[in-house]
C-alpha cells in the first residue's frame, strides 16, 4: 500500500479512537455530538482511502455510500441537537445521568 | 515527496484538532475545533481525489453542521443565561481506562486496516465499466441513482425521519418565540448578491451533476445554504408546523423518484430501473428540492429557531 | 413472476404511505398507517405461498446483477418475521388510534410510525451491508421520535440516550461493512460471504460490525438504555420496539454469523454470544423482579427474553434454529400484549407503581387476564408458544450436550415465573382503603382486545406450530445446514 495511504488509514483509525472516547467520556450532550460527527467523518474517511487503493478512478460505489452517510450523519446530527435543545428546556439539563431508572413519568399517553 | 509532507501536514492538523473537539477545555473550543476541522477535511477530500465529497463535506460538514452547532449552543446559552459562566464539562472515573480501550481499538483497526487484501473483481469495478454503457456520465450519480437507486430512495426517507423527530419535540418545546432580527441594510444588500449566487451555482450543480462532480446532494445543500441564511437574517420566518406546501416539497423527491422507480413495472420492467436521462434528471430535480428544504428545515429546528 | 418482483413493494408501500401521512392531518394519517398495515396482513399469505412453491426468493433491483445491483432475499425466519410485523403493529396502530392521548395525535407520530414500518421491512429483506445500514438508521430514527413522542422529561432524556447509543452502533457497524467492502469487493451477503478468506482483519470487521448490532438489539451488558427507552415510550410504541425493532437487530446477528461468520471465527464467536444471552437472562430476569413499575418491570423483561435468541449460536442445530424462532415469534407477541396490556392498566389507575395496581383486576379484568396470558407463554407453561419454544431450545441444548445451556433454560424459566407471578400478585392483590380513588381514565375495548388478541395468538402458536416449524428448519445460511 503507497505511503500516503497508510497516513490517511492512520488517520481515520486515530479518529476512531478519539470519536469513541468522546462518545463515551464526554458529560455534555454537545460534546457527545460532535464526538458522533468525528467518527462519522472517520468512517467515511476510511471507506474513501480503501476505495482508491492502487485504482486509477476512485471506487464510485464508496462514494456514493459516503455521501449517502453524509446526509444520514447530518439528519441525525440535527434531530440530535433539536432532542438535546428540548430537554435542556424542560429538565434545565444538558447531560444524561448515568443512574437506571427514570425520575419521573412513565409515558403514558 | 513534498506531497506526503503536505499530507502528513493536514493529518497532524486534523488529529490535533480532534482531540481538542473531544477534549477540550470548554465547550466553545471544541466547537471552534470542530468547524476548523471540517474546512480541513474539505481540503483532505480534495487531496484524496474525491471531489464530489469535497463539495458535499465543504457544505454539509463544515457548512450546514458546523453553523447548526453554533447555533444550538448560542441557543443553550440563552435558554438559561444565568448557566452562561458555568464549566460544562464534566470529567468520568472512566476516562483513562477508556481512553487505553480506545487506544487499543484505534490501533487495531490501523493493523486490520493495512492488512486489507484488494479484491480482484469489486462493486467499483462493476460500476465504472456500467456507467461508460449508460448516458450518465459521473459514475457517482450512476451510481446514486442507476446502480444503488433504492439506497437513495431509502436516505430521503431518513431526511424525512428526522425532521418528523425535529417536529416531535419541537411541538413539545413551547418556547418564547426567537424575536426577528432587525433588518441590517448592509446584510440585505449582502443578502441580494448572495441568494441568486447560491441558486446559480445549485442549478448548475444539479445540471453538472450528470457528467462532473456535482448533483442532488451537493445542489440541496448549496441551496439549504442560501435558505439558513435567508431565515437567520429573519428574511424567512420560520414556523412551529409544515405548511401544506413545505410538506409537499418535503416528500417531493420521495414521491417523483418512487413513481419513476415503479414506472418500469408497468412496462414489464424490473423496478427501479430509471429509464432515460430525461428520468434521471427529473428525479435529480425533485430531490434536490426535497433535499434543499429538508436541510434548511433541520437546521432551523436543531438550531432552536423553528418553534414559535 | 409476481410474488419475486413484487417483494420491492413491502418497502416502497409503507415508504410512500409515510410520505403521504407527513401531509395528512393526524387521524387521517392513522388510518391511512392502519390500512397500509391490514393489506400488509392481506397479502402475507400470498408471499407464505409463494414462498411455498419456490423456497428461499432473491430479487435483484433495477434489473443489473450483483455485486453492482442491491439484492432483497427472503428466508423461512423473514417471512415469519413479516408476519409477525403485520400482526403487531396492526394490533398496536388500534390500540393507539382507539386510545385517546397526545402522542398519537402529534403530526409527526404517524409518519414516523410508517416509517418504522418501512424499516422493519427493509431490514428484514435487505441481503445488502449497506442496504442494512440505511435500514437500520430509519429504524432508529424512527423508534427514537416515536418515543420522544411520549412529551414526558424522561422520554426526551430515553430518546436522546438511545439516539447516541444507536447512533454508536450504526458507526461501529458501517466500519466494519467498509472493511468487508474493501476486501471482497462486493457488499452483497453471498458474494462477501464467498469471497472472504480467513484474515485477521475479517475478525476486525465482524467484531466492529456485531458489537453495534449488540449495542442496537440491547444485548446485555449493553442493555442500559432498552428499559429507559421502552419504559418511557407510549404503549402502542413500547410494544412494537419490544416486539419488533430490536429483533431485526438481532436477525441481522444471526446473518452475519451465517452467512460472513465462517471466515471470520463463527466458532469462536458463538459460543460467546450465548454466554452474553446467558448474562442477559440471569441479569434481565432479577432486574425486572427488583422493578417498582408495571412498564419496568416488562422492559427489562425483554432485556432477559432478547438472550435465548442468541443461545442457539452455540447449538446450531435444526431443532434449536425451530426453537429460536419459534421463541422469537411467541415473544413478539406476548411482549406486545404486555406492554398494551401495561399501558391499560396504567391508564386505568392512573399510576405507573405497581403497589397502586392492586385491585386492577375488577377495574380492567380484560387487560389483566391478558397480561396473565402473555406471561404464561413468557414463562413457558403449557400450552403455549413460548412453552414449544423453550421445549425445543431445551432439545436442542440436549442434544448437543450443553448442560450448561439446559440449566440456564431452566433457570431462565424459574426467573421468569418469579417476575411475573410477583406482577401478577401485585396487580391482583386486594385493595385496601377508600379514599384511594385515582385520576385514572377510562380504557376503551378495542385497546382491551388488542392486547388480548396478540396474547392469545402467543398461546395459540403451541397448537398451531406444524408450519411455521416447517419453515423454521429450512436452511437459513448458505451451505445448506443452518
Amino acid at each position: 500500500m503507497a505511503a500516503q495511504d497508510l497516513v490517511w488509514l492512520g488517520v481515520a483509525a486515530g479518529l476512531v479512537g478519539l470519536g469513541v472516547y468522546g462518545v463515551l467520556v464526554a458529560g455534555h450532550l454537545l460534546r457527545k455530538l460532535l464526538a458522533l460527527n468525528l467518527l462519522g467523518t472517520a468512517v467515511f474517511l476510511l471507506m474513501v482511502v480503501l476505495g482508491r487503493r492502487g485504482a486509477a478512478t476512485p471506487d464510485p460505489v464508496s462514494q456514493a455510500m459516503v455521501l449517502t452517510g453524509i446526509v444520514v450523519a447530518v439528519s441525525a446530527t440535527a434531530f440530535g441537537l433539536a432532542l438535546m435543545l428540548a430537554l435542556y428546556r424542560r429538565s434545565g439539563e444538558a447531560a444524561l445521568d448515568d443512574e437506571a431508572g427514570a425520575p419521573d413519568g412513565d409515558g403514558r399517553d | 515527496m513534498m506531497l506526503l509532507a503536505f499530507d502528513l501536514l493536514l493529518a497532524a492538523g486534523l488529529l490535533g484538532l480532534a482531540v481538542l473537539v473531544v477534549a477540550g477545555p470548554t465547550l466553545f473550543v471544541s466547537l471552534v475545533a470542530y468547524t476548523v476541522f471540517g474546512l480541513l477535511m474539505a481540503v483532505a477530500w480534495a487531496r484524496l481525489g474525491a471531489p464530489d465529497l469535497a463539495l458535499a463535506e465543504a457544505a454539509i460538514g463544515a457548512g450546514l453542521t458546523g453553523a447548526m452547532l453554533m447555533l444550538s449552543y448560542r441557543r443553550l446559552l440563552a435558554i438559561r443565561p444565568e448557566r452562561t459562566g458555568q464549566r460544562l464539562v464534566r470529567r468520568s472515573r472512566l476516562a483513562l481506562p477508556i481512553a487505553l480501550a480506545c487506544t487499543v481499538l484505534s490501533a487495531g483497526l490501523f493493523m486490520a486496516l493495512a492488512g486489507l487484501p484488494e479484491p480482484q473483481r469489486s462493486a467499483g469495478g462493476d460500476a465504472l465499466a456500467a456507467t461508460a454503457q449508460s448516458e450518465v456520465g459521473n459514475p457517482v450519480t450512476a451510481v446514486l441513482l442507476l446502480f444503488r437507486g433504492y439506497d437513495t430512495l431509502l436516505e430521503l426517507l431518513v431526511l424525512l425521519v428526522a425532521w418528523l423527530g425535529v417536529a416531535m419535540v419541537q411541538a413539545q418545546a413551547r418556547p418564547s418565540a426567537p424575536r426577528p432580527p432587525a433588518p441590517v441594510p448592509l446584510l440585505d444588500a449582502l443578502l441580494a448578491a448572495v441568494v441568486p449566487g447560491t441558486v446559480l451555482v445549485g442549478g448548475y450543480l444539479l445540471h453538472a451533476g450528470g457528467q462532473a462532480p456535482g448533483g442532488a446532494f451537493q445542489a440541496g445543500a448549496v441551496l439549504a445554504a442560501a435558505g439558513v441564511l435567508m431565515a437567520l437574517a429573519g428574511r424567512l420566518q420560520p414556523r412551529a408546523r409544515a405548511t401544506p406546501v413545505q410538506a409537499g416539497l418535503l416528500v417531493l423527491g420521495l414521491l417523483v423518484f418512487t413513481a419513476a422507480g415503479l414506472w418500469p413495472l408497468a412496462a414489464g420492467q424490473p423496478l427501479l430501473a430509471l429509464d432515460g436521462l430525461a428520468t434521471v434528471y427529473a428525479v435529480e430535480a425533485a430531490m434536490t428540492v426535497s433535499i434543499a428544504l429538508g436541510l434548511c428545515l433541520l437546521f432551523l429546528g436543531a438550531a432552536g429557531l423553528g418553534s414559535k | 413472476m409476481a410474488a419475486t418482483e413484487l417483494l420491492p413493494l413491502w418497502v416502497l408501500v409503507p415508504l410512500l404511505a409515510a410520505a403521504l401521512a407527513a401531509c395528512l392531518p393526524a387521524r387521517r394519517a392513522g388510518q391511512l398507517a392502519l390500512a397500509v398495515q391490514l393489506a400488509a396482513l392481506a397479502s402475507w399469505p400470498l408471499l407464505a405461498a409463494a414462498f411455498a412453491d419456490r423456497g428461499p426468493l432473491t430479487v435483484s433491483l433495477a434489473g443489473l446483477a450483483p455485486p453492482l445491483a442491491i439484492r432483497l432475499y427472503l428466508d423461512g425466519i423473514g417471512l415469519l418475521l413479516l408476519g409477525l410485523v403485520a400482526t403487531v403493529t396492526t394490533a398496536a396502530s388500534l390500540h393507539a388510534l382507539a386510545t385517546p392521548g397526545r402522542a398519537a395525535l402529534r403530526p409527526a407520530f404517524w409518519p414516523a410510525w410508517l416509517v418504522l414500518l418501512a424499516g422493519l421491512h427493509t431490514v428484514v429483506l435487505s441481503f445488502d451491508l449497506f442496504n442494512m445500514y440505511v435500514g437500520l438508521e430509519l429504524l432508529t430514527l424512527a423508534a427514537v421520535a416515536l418515543v420522544a413522542s411520549a412529551g414526558t422529561v424522561a422520554a426526551l432524556a430515553a430518546a436522546m440516550r438511545y439516539l447516541l447509543l444507536a447512533m454508536l452502533g450504526s458507526l461501529a457497524w458501517l466500519a466494519g461493512v467498509a472493511m468487508i467492502h474493501a476486501g471482497t469487493g462486493s457488499l452483497d451477503l453471498e458474494l462477501a460471504g464467498a469471497a472472504l478468506a480467513p484474515g485477521g482483519w475479517v475478525s476486525v470487521a465482524l467484531a466492529l460490525m456485531l458489537a453495534g448490532l449488540l449495542l442496537k438489539a440491547a444485548v446485555f451488558p449493553l442493555h442500559g438504555w432498552l428499559p429507559l427507552a421502552h419504559g418511557a415510550a407510549p404503549g402502542a410504541v413500547s410494544a412494537v420496539l419490544s416486539a419488533l425493532v430490536v429483533k431485526a437487530a438481532l436477525l441481522l446477528v444471526w446473518r452475519v454469523q451465517l452467512w460472513l461468520g465462517p471466515a471470520g471465527g463463527a466458532d469462536a464467536a458463538g459460543p460467546l454470544l450465548a454466554a452474553l444471552g446467558g448474562a442477559a437472562i440471569l441479569w434481565g430476569s432479577l432486574s425486572a423482579y427488583r422493578q417498582d413499575r408495571l412498564k419496568q418491570v416488562v422492559a427489562f423483561s425483554t432485556v432477559a427474553q432478547l438472550g435465548y435468541l442468541l443461545l442457539v449460536l452455540a447449538m446450531p442445530s435444526a431443532v434449536a434454529w425451530q426453537g429460536t424462532t419459534l421463541h422469537l415469534l411467541a415473544h413478539g407477541l406476548a411482549k406486545a400484549a404486555m406492554f398494551l396490556a401495561a399501558a391499560n392498566l396504567v391508564r386505568r389507575a392512573g399510576d405507573p407503581r405497581l403497589a397502586a395496581l392492586a385491585g386492577s383486576d375488577a377495574a380492567a379484568p380484560v387487560s389483566v387476564f391478558a397480561f396473565a396470558l402473555a406471561g404464561v407463554s413468557l414463562v413457558g407453561l403449557p400450552p403455549s408458544g413460548g412453552f414449544l419454544a423453550k421445549w425445543l431450545l431445551l432439545q436442542g441444548a440436549w442434544q448437543a450436550g450443553a448442560w450448561w445451556l439446559v440449566a440456564l433454560l431452566l433457570a431462565g424459566s424459574l426467573l421468569a415465573a418469579a417476575y411475573l407471578f410477583r406482577t401478577l400478585a401485585a396487580l391482583l392483590a386486594h385493595r385496601d382503603g377508600a379514599g384511594q380513588a385515582r385520576a385514572g381514565l377510562p380504557v376503551p375495548r378495542i385497546a382491551e382486545l388488542a392486547a388480548l388478541a396478540l396474547a392469545l395468538g402467543a398461546i395459540v402458536l403451541g397448537f398451531a406450530a406444524a408450519p411455521i416449524l416447517d419453515l423454521a428448519a429450512l436452511p437459513a445460511g448458505p451451505g445448506g445446514a443452518p
